[in-house]
């Protein structure tokens, strides 16, 4: 579904991906850990080329996103992406924020996108906000409803940034909580976060970076409990 | 208060009675200066919002005309902007001389360089907007266009406010500049007034306080539409 093969991006003469390669398949769940710095939310902009590709290819469902003919907003309407900081559209309601691009991309009417919506909304368990503003929003609120809105794009693949980093802690939880029935439901989602647990439990494979290569993957039992790089073992004693 | 008034009218040598004579014309001026200004700043939001996005270009051949065109308009006199305009671009397209023409001339010269000022406020107000917007609109499959007009634009135009009125309240003043071009606007018509009566205060305290009435009409609005508008957004 996405197929990466040597990819390479530099900011300037800082090189942060040196040579990533990653295969994943339909409805698997990938978790990237790895310290601050590594290049993961590079790598995962790379996969909607919100970040251009220095080199390399990037694959999805196998249309090549670095070659010229490629629409890109026809890809990006197949991958949605969760971010850190959420970032709703402050000028616009809960139920706005949902449909804009489902009835400016989509062309879908006001009210397949409103019904839509409004049907991801009591999945998200945020039904009686419809028409509230992302600002009277907690922010595992928001990230619920970014994450509702990426969802109303019926996209095949889900990336999240570090959905939770920006969360207090008692909001983790319901944030996570969404995710997990997402990928219960089938969803192929590529996850980077901090959130170990999150990993070990839902996670279908771990990968680990450092310093712009992937140095370990694996599955979540055997990541976690039996690491067989020292860099592995080094990250997780400091997280774990 | 009979007798101040008497005073004022008959005796003070205070020239009300020219002021009342020519109100028609005073009016008239008005009316073109507000004309010049209202079409030149809404020419000039057009303009200026092309050249603020070809400011902006990722390509510097694009880029470089647009910089250049600020820096042009923003830095010379608008005096001599006005009189370049009037003496060397209006005639190519309209012959001989007329009120209408130096009109013209007044506003394409005053469209011209408040698109300048009002590209840089256009570029500092999208420009305001935090990255992460343009990246969630584009996300979604939102091409450049659509994240611009529905997630950018919408929320920079609340921060354009202030600034655009500043610029059309130094623009209606500075119509007056095309009076040296005799465009029929206010500061015209009262050198026109004080040569043939030779008087000095009577028509240019009048219609300083035509523009102050004009610009402090204009300064109330859009403290109340300021207003409004972030009443609304505390929703
Ligand atoms: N737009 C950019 N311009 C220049 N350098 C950048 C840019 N984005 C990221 N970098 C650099 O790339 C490197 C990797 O950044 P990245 O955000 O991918 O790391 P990360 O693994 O996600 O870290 P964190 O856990 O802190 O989010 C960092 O050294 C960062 O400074
Ligand atoms: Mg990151």
């Amino acid at each position: 579904m996405i197929t990466v093969n040597n990819l390479k991006k530099s900011f300037g003469d800082n090189e942060v991906l040196k040579d990533i390669n990653l295969q994943i398949k339909p409805q698997e769940v990938v978790v990237i850990i790895g310290p601050s710095g590594s290049g993961k939310s590079t790598c995962l902009r790379c996969m909607n080329l919100l970040e251009s590709i220095t080199a390399g290819e990037v694959h999805i469902e196998g249309v090549n996103l670095t070659d010229k003919n490629t629409d890109i907003n026809q890809i990006r309407t197949e991958v949605g992406m969760v971010f850190q900081q959420f970032n709703l559209f402050p000028h616009k309601s809960v139920l706005e924020n949902i449909t804009l691009a489902p009835i400016k991309v989509r062309k879908w009417s006001k009210e397949k996108a409103n019904k839509v919506a409004l049907d991801l909304l009591e999945k998200v368990n945020l039904s009686e906000k419809a028409n509230a503003y992302p600002d009277s929003l907690s922010g595992g609120q928001k990230q619920r409803v970014a994450i509702a809105r990426a969802l109303a794009m019926e996209p095949k693949i889900m990336l999240f940034d570090e959905p939770t980093s920006a969360l207090d802690p008692e909001m983790v939880g319901e944030v996570l909580d969404v995710m997990k029935q997402l990928a219960k439901e089938g969803m192929t989602m590529v996850v980077v976060t901090h959130e170990m647990g999150f990993a070990r439990e839902v996670g279908d494979r771990v990968i680990f970076m450092d310093e712009g290569y992937i140095i370990e993957e694996n599955v979540p039992e055997k990541l976690f409990d039996f690491p067989s790089h020292e860099r592995t073992k080094s990250f997780l004693s400091k997280v774990l | 208060m009979q007798g101040l008034y008497d005073w004022i009218l008959n005796d003070s040598g205070i020239r009300i009675d020219v002021i009342i004579e020519y109100f028609p014309l005073f009016m008239k001026g008005t009316l073109y200066t507000l004309g010049i200004s209202i079409s030149g700043i809404l020419i000039g939001c057009i303009l200026g919002l092309i050249i603020a996005f070809g400011k902006m270009s990722r390509l510097m051949p694009i880029r470089l005309p647009f910089v250049w065109y600020i820096n042009f308009f923003r830095g010379t006199p608008l005096l001599v902007q006005i009189l370049i305009i009037h003496f060397g671009v209006t005639p190519l397209f309209i012959a001989g001389a007329s009120p209408i023409k130096a009109v013209i001339s007044a506003i394409i010269a005053l469209s011209l360089n408040s698109a300048a000022y009002l590209a840089e406020i256009y570029r500092a107000g999208i420009q305001s907007i935090d990255k992460g917007q343009v990246e969630a609109g584009r996300s979604l499959g939102m091409n450049k266009v659509q994240t611009m007009s529905y997630i950018v634009l919408p929320q920079s135009i609340k921060r354009m406010i202030p600034p655009f009125g500043n610029e059309f309240i130094t623009l209606i003043k500075d119509s007056s500049l095309a009076s040296v071009i005799a465009a029929p606007e206010l500061l015209y018509w009262a050198r026109a007034v004080n040569g043939k009566f030779f008087i000095v205060w009577e028509s240019l305290l009048f219609i300083a306080l035509i523009y102050l009435v004009i610009t402090l009409s204009l300064t109330y609005l859009l403290n109340y539409i300021e207003k409004r508008w972030n009443i609304d957004d505390n929703r």
